[in-house]
C-alpha cells in the first residue's frame, strides 16, 4: 500500500508538469516563436545599420538602461528616478483622472440613458468632444488650470470620460421592457429601481467602457507627460531621454508602457468577470 | 360576485411613422368579475395584448376608462400583478431573490419573517424548493414561469394577468403548468386575465372566452361562456359534451376572422360588363348534395354563358359562414337553407335584421332524420317507438344535430318531434353541428341523431353507425330545401345581376334534373373542392337504388328535386309557413307585418323575369296547400290561428319588424 502510493506522488509532479505540457503547448509555442523571431529581426536590422534604433541586446549592453533595468527602485531625489516610480507616478495620476471619469462617466451616463430629451440635447456635444484628441486638450488644460498636476489628471479624465458616458448610456437605454415592466409593476422606489434594475442590467455596458477607457487613459498620460516638462513621470522620463540622445533608455521606457498598459486592462477583465453575472456575458 | 375589473369604452390609437394613426382597438368594453377567469383569444396583432396591458396600466387608453374596484386604472401596481410571456426574470438574482424582490418591495409594512415565509411558502407552492438558489440561467422554461407565478401569487394581486404564460413552453410542460395554474386559481380563489392563442388552453382555464375581431379597431367579436364544472382536468374537460362545440366555435372565429382579413386584402370594385352591373361574384354555398346547381353552373359554365364571368365559389363548412358571409358584405349571394332569408330578415341573428331576399328556390327534399344505430338495436323503428324510449329514459338527456335554426331541418325535426308529443325544447337537446360533422359526431357519441341534408344520412347507413328514422316522403314531401338568398340591398343595387344569377342557377337546376347528367354530376360533387367525399355516398336520383337501413337498407328515399314547373318558384305560401314555425319555436317574432315581409322577401318578380328570359313558359305556382304527414292543412290567409292551434309551441311573440329606412327607401323607389 505505501509502496504505491509513495511511487504515485513520487511520478506525480513530472506527470503534471508533462499534462501541462501538452496541454498548453499549443497557447504557450506560437507566441513564443513569434516574439523571438521579432526580436531576432529586430536585432539583425539594428546591426545590419539600416536603422538608427538600437537593437533589442542593446538594453543590456547599455550602461545606463542596464542600471535602470536592474535597479527600478532607485530614488536620487528630483527628476531621476528608477523606473518604478516614473511608471507609478504616471498611475497615479491614471487612477485619479480614470476615477474621476468613471464617477462623472456613469453618473452623467445614467443621466443621459433614463432622460431622452437630456440625451437629444447633449450627445451632439459628446460626440463632438470624444473626437478630440488627447494632445489638443493638454494647452487648454494648462492654461485653464495653470498647473502640470492637475492639468494631467484632467487630459486623464477628459479622455476617458467619453466610452464610459456613452456605454452607460447605451447600457441604461437597452435594459429590457421586461425588467422595467416588472419594476412599474412593482411600484419600486428611484433607489430600489437603481439597484435592482439598472445597475445590473447595465453592468456589462459600463464595464466595456472602463475597459476602452483605461486604455485610452494609460495613452493619454504618456502623451501629457510628454508635453508637460518637469515632473516625475514614464512620460516625461521618455521625453527627458530623447532630449539627451538615450534611445536605449527609449526602448525600455516603452516596453514598460506596453506591459503596464496590458496589465491594466487585464485587471478591469478580471474585475469584470468578477462583478458581472455569468448570464450576462 | 362582484364586478372587479371593468373596461369602458376603450379606444387605443398608435401614432404611425407617416403621421397617421393607426386605431389598434374600438368600443371595448368588459366586465371581470371577482374570481373569474377570462381568456382573451385573437390573431396575432389584434391588440389583446395591448389590452391586458392596459388593464395592467403598462399602456393607457386613449380614449375610455379601465377601473379596479371602482378606482381608475392610471399606473401599474402589485395589485394587478403581470406574468409576462418571457418570465421577465432578473438573471441576476436566484429564484428565492427574485421573489423576494417582489415581496420586499410591495409588501414593506409586514415584518421580515412574515415576508420570508410567504416568499418561502410560495417557492414550495410551484415546486421549486430545489431550484430556490439557482439563477434563471440554469433553469428551464418551465421552470422560469413557474418561477414567474411564484412571483405574481406572492403578492396576492387582485387580478392575475398573464400575456400568453405558455407560449414558449413545450407540450408536456405546458399540460403541467396549466393544471397547476388551474388548482393555485381555484385554491386562492383568484381573478385572471389571460392572453392566448391557444385554443385549447382557453377551454381548459376560463370561465369565458373573449374573442376579439382582427385589427385595425378591433373590438369584441364575441364572448363564450365555458359551462365545464371546475374542479378541471385536461383529460376529463376533453370528454364534456361542450369541450368540442366551444372549440370549434374558437376555431369558427379565428377562421373567420383570417378569411375577413383576407378578403379585405383583396376587396375589389364591381366590375361591369355585357349590360351587367357585376360579373365577379363571390358566391357561398355549403358542402351538400344540394350544392349541385352552384358546382353544376360553375363547372358546367352557366354562370359564363349569362355573362358572370368572373364568379368564385367559396365553400362555408357551416351555415353560420354564410350568414356572416352576407351579413358581412363579403359574399354576394350564397345558397341558403329556405329559411333563412326571412330568418335573416327578421333579425334571427340576434344583431341587426339583415334584410335578405330570395330569386329561386333550388332544390326540394333530399333530407333526412337520423338515429344512433344503438335505438335500432333496442327496437326502435318508427317516430311512436322513438317517442316511448324517450318516456323511458327520461334520466339522460338526448341531444340531436341540426345545422341551423332556420334550416328547414331544424323546423321540420321539431315538427316531426312536436307531432309525436316530444318537446323539442324540453324532451331532448337540439344542437347546431355543421352538416359535415354530424357523422363524425354520432360516431364520437356526442349527439345521438341528427337531421341534415344528403349525402350525410345515405353515409350513416352506409358505414352502419345510425339509421334514417324518417325521410321527406315521411314528413312533408316536395318541401323546399336549399334557396338562393341575395341581400336586399344587394339585389336593388345590381338588378341585372340578379336577374343573370337566377337565370344561371335555373338553367343549373334543370341540368341537374335530367337523368342522364346523373354520374357527371356525381364526379363533379365528390371532388375536393365540393362535398369531397366517396362517390357513393352521392346520389341524386333513381329511388330504386338508394336504400338506407342499418341490416337491410331498405327504404324508400324522396331524392333532390332539381327542377319541375312548380319547383322553383319562390313561394310566398311556403316562406309564410317558415315564418310561423320560426315564431313557433321562439327564433324570431312572428311579424305584423308579415304582407310586407313576404312580399319584399319573395323576388316572384326576379324567378319570373329569368325564366321568361330562358324561354320558360311553363313555370307555374305550386297550387298544393302545405299539408304535412300529420294531416294538419296551413291556412295561408290566417297564419296567427294555425300558429295557436299547434299543441307543443313556445310562447311566441307577434310584433312590428321594422327594417332599416335605408333599404325600404331603396324599395320604395324599386317599386
Amino acid at each position: 500500500m505505501t509502496t504505491s502510493i509513495k511511487s504515485r506522488s513520487s511520478t506525480a509532479a513530472p506527470n503534471f508538469l508533462i499534462q501541462f505540457w501538452q496541454k498548453q503547448a499549443p497557447n504557450i509555442l506560437p507566441p513564443a516563436i513569434g516574439i523571438l523571431s521579432f526580436l531576432v529581426i529586430w536585432q539583425l536590422i539594428s546591426m545590419s545599420g539600416l536603422s538608427r534604433i538600437p537593437g533589442p541586446l542593446s538594453l543590456w549592453t547599455d550602461d545606463r538602461t542596464r542600471t535602470l533595468l536592474l535597479y527600478p527602485f532607485y530614488d536620487r531625489g528630483g527628476l531621476d528616478k528608477g523606473l518604478f516610480w516614473q511608471t507609478l507616478a504616471s498611475l497615479i495620476r491614471v487612477a485619479q483622472g480614470y476615477s474621476l471619469a468613471a464617477f462623472v462617466g456613469i453618473s452623467v451616463g445614467v443621466i443621459v440613458g433614463t432622460n431622452p430629451l437630456i440625451n437629444k440635447a447633449l450627445d451632439p456635444i459628446f460626440q463632438f468632444l470624444r473626437m478630440v484628441a488627447p494632445l489638443a486638450w493638454v494647452p487648454i488644460a494648462l492654461v485653464a488650470l495653470q498647473q502640470n498636476q492637475p492639468a494631467a489628471i484632467f487630459v486623464i479624465f477628459i479622455t476617458s470620460v467619453w466610452p464610459i458616458l456613452i456605454n452607460t448610456a447605451e447600457g441604461v437605454r437597452q435594459i429590457p421592457d421586461d425588467y422595467n415592466n416588472v419594476a412599474k409593476v412593482l411600484q419600486l422606489s428611484r433607489k430600489e429601481y437603481y439597484l435592482n434594475i439598472l445597475f445590473p442590467s447595465a453592468l456589462p455596458y459600463i464595464f466595456t467602457g472602463l475597459r476602452i477607457a483605461i486604455g485610452l487613459a494609460w495613452l493619454a498620460i504618456i502623451a501629457a507627460e510628454i508635453v508637460m516638462s518637469g515632473i516625475v513621470g514614464i512620460g516625461f522620463f521618455i521625453w527627458d531621454a530623447y532630449q539627451q540622445n538615450y534611445i536605449s533608455e527609449i526602448l525600455l521606457a516603452v516596453i514598460y508602457i506596453g506591459a503596464v498598459g496590458l496589465l491594466l486592462d487585464r485587471a478591469i477583465a478580471y474585475l469584470q468577470h468578477l462583478i458581472v453575472p455569468a448570464e450576462q456575458k | 360576485m362582484g364586478v372587479l375589473v371593468s373596461v369602458e369604452n376603450i379606444e387605443k390609437t398608435f401614432p404611425l411613422v407617416d403621421g397617421g394613426q393607426y386605431i389598434a382597438l374600438k368600443g371595448i368594453d368588459l366586465e371581470i368579475k371577482k374570481g373569474e377567469f377570462v381568456s382573451l383569444i385573437g390573431h396575432s396583432g389584434c391588440g389583446k395584448s395591448t389590452l391586458l396591458n392596459m388593464v395592467a396600466g403598462l399602456d393607457l387608453p386613449t380614449n375610455g376608462l379601465v377601473t379596479l374596484e371602482g378606482q381608475r386604472v392610471k399606473e401599474p401596481g402589485p395589485d394587478r400583478m403581470v406574468v409576462f410571456q418571457n418570465y421577465s426574470l432578473l438573471p441576476w438574482r436566484t429564484v428565492r431573490d427574485n421573489i423576494a424582490l417582489a415581496v420586499n418591495a410591495v409588501m414593506k409594512d409586514a415584518p421580515a419573517p412574515d415576508r420570508k415565509a410567504l416568499i418561502e411558502e410560495h417557492i414550495d407552492m410551484v415546486g421549486l424548493r430545489p431550484a430556490a438558489n439557482r439563477y434563471p440561467g440554469q433553469l428551464s422554461g418551465g421552470m422560469k414561469q413557474r418561477v414567474a407565478i411564484a412571483r405574481a401569487l406572492a403578492l396576492r394581486p387582485k387580478l392575475l394577468l398573464l400575456d400568453e404564460p405558455f407560449g414558449a413552453l413545450d407540450a408536456l410542460t405546458r399540460g403541467n403548468l396549466q393544471e397547476q395554474l388551474m388548482r393555485i386559481c381555484e385554491e386562492n380563489e383568484i381573478s385572471a386575465l389571460m392572453v392566448t392563442h391557444d385554443v385549447d388552453e382557453a377551454v381548459l382555464l376560463s370561465d369565458r372566452i373573449v374573442m376579439l375581431t382582427n385589427g385595425p379597431e378591433s373590438k369584441i367579436g364575441q364572448i363564450l361562456d365555458v359551462d365545464i364544472p371546475r374542479p378541471r382536468k385536461r383529460m376529463e374537460v376533453v370528454e364534456h359534451p361542450s369541450y368540442y362545440s366551444l372549440r370549434s366555435e374558437i376555431i369558427y372565429f379565428l377562421n373567420q376572422q383570417k378569411r375577413i382579413k383576407k378578403l379585405r386584402g383583396k376587396k375589389t370594385t364591381a366590375i361591369a360588363r355585357h349590360g351587367l352591373e357585376k360579373v365577379n361574384l363571390e358566391i357561398g354555398f355549403v358542402p351538400l348534395t344540394a350544392c349541385a346547381p352552384i358546382a353544376v353552373a360553375q363547372e358546367k359554365g352557366f354562370f359564363a354563358k349569362h355573362g358572370l364571368e368572373e364568379v368564385s365559389l367559396v365553400r362555408e363548412t357551416s351555415w353560420r359562414g354564410i350568414v356572416d358571409g352576407i351579413a358581412g358584405k363579403y359574399l354576394d349571394a350564397a345558397q341558403m337553407p329556405a329559411g333563412m332569408p326571412l330568418w335573416m330578415t327578421l333579425g334571427g341573428d340576434g344583431a341587426k335584421p339583415v334584410p335578405v331576399v330570395s330569386g329561386l328556390t333550388m332544390t326540394r327534399n333530399g333530407n333526412g332524420i337520423t338515429l344512433d344505430r344503438r335505438f335500432y338495436d333496442q327496437g326502435v323503428r318508427s317516430a311512436e317507438d322513438f317517442q316511448k324510449y324517450l318516456q323511458q329514459t327520461r334520466d339522460r338527456t338526448h341531444t340531436l344535430g341540426m345545422v341551423h335554426p332556420s334550416s328547414l331541418h331544424n323546423l321540420l325535426l321539431r315538427y316531426w318531434l312536436a307531432a309525436y308529443q316530444i318537446d323539442p325544447d324540453r324532451d331532448v337537446n337540439l344542437q347546431t353541428i355543421p352538416p359535415a360533422q354530424m357523422v363524425v359526431d354520432l360516431q364520437g357519441g356526442t349527439i345521438d341523431g341528427y337531421c341534415v341534408g344528403e349525402p350525410w344520412n345515405l353515409r350513416a347507413a352506409i358505414e352502419g353507425v345510425g339509421f334514417t328514422i324518417a325521410t321527406d316522403l315521411e314528413i312533408w314531401d316536395g318541401h323546399p330545401g336549399k334557396v338562393l338568398g341575395v341581400r336586399e340591398d344587394w339585389a336593388n343595387a345590381y338588378p341585372n345581376t340578379h336577374i343573370a344569377l337566377v337565370k344561371a342557377l335555373l338553367e343549373a337546376c334543370r341540368y341537374c334534373a335530367d337523368e342522364n347528367n346523373e354520374l357527371e354530376i356525381r364526379q363533379i360533387l365528390a371532388q375536393r373542392q365540393y362535398v369531397s367525399t366517396n362517390i357513393d355516398y352521392i346520389q341524386l336520383g333513381n329511388p330504386n337504388q338508394a336504400f338506407c337501413d342499418v341490416e337491410q337498407p331498405m327504404r324508400e328515399y324522396a331524392h333532390h328535386l332539381f327542377f319541375s314547373q312548380s319547383a322553383n318558384r319562390p313561394s310566398r305560401t311556403e316562406h309564410l309557413w317558415i315564418m310561423t314555425q320560426l315564431a313557433r319555436w321562439g327564433h324570431t317574432p312572428f311579424p305584423r307585418n308579415w304582407m310586407e315581409i313576404l312580399e319584399r322577401i319573395c323576388k316572384v318578380g326576379v324567378f319570373s323575369t329569368a325564366a321568361r328570359e330562358l324561354g320558360l313558359l311553363d313555370m307555374k305556382y305550386n297550387r298544393i296547400p302545405i299539408k304535412l304527414f300529420d294531416g294538419t292543412v296551413f291556412d295561408p290567409e290566417d297564419p296567427i290561428t294555425y300558429l295557436n292551434e299547434l299543441a307543443i309551441k313556445q310562447d311566441f311573440s307577434i310584433a312590428e319588424v321594422v327594417l332599416d329606412d335605408d333599404s325600404r327607401a331603396s324599395v320604395n323607389l324599386a317599386a
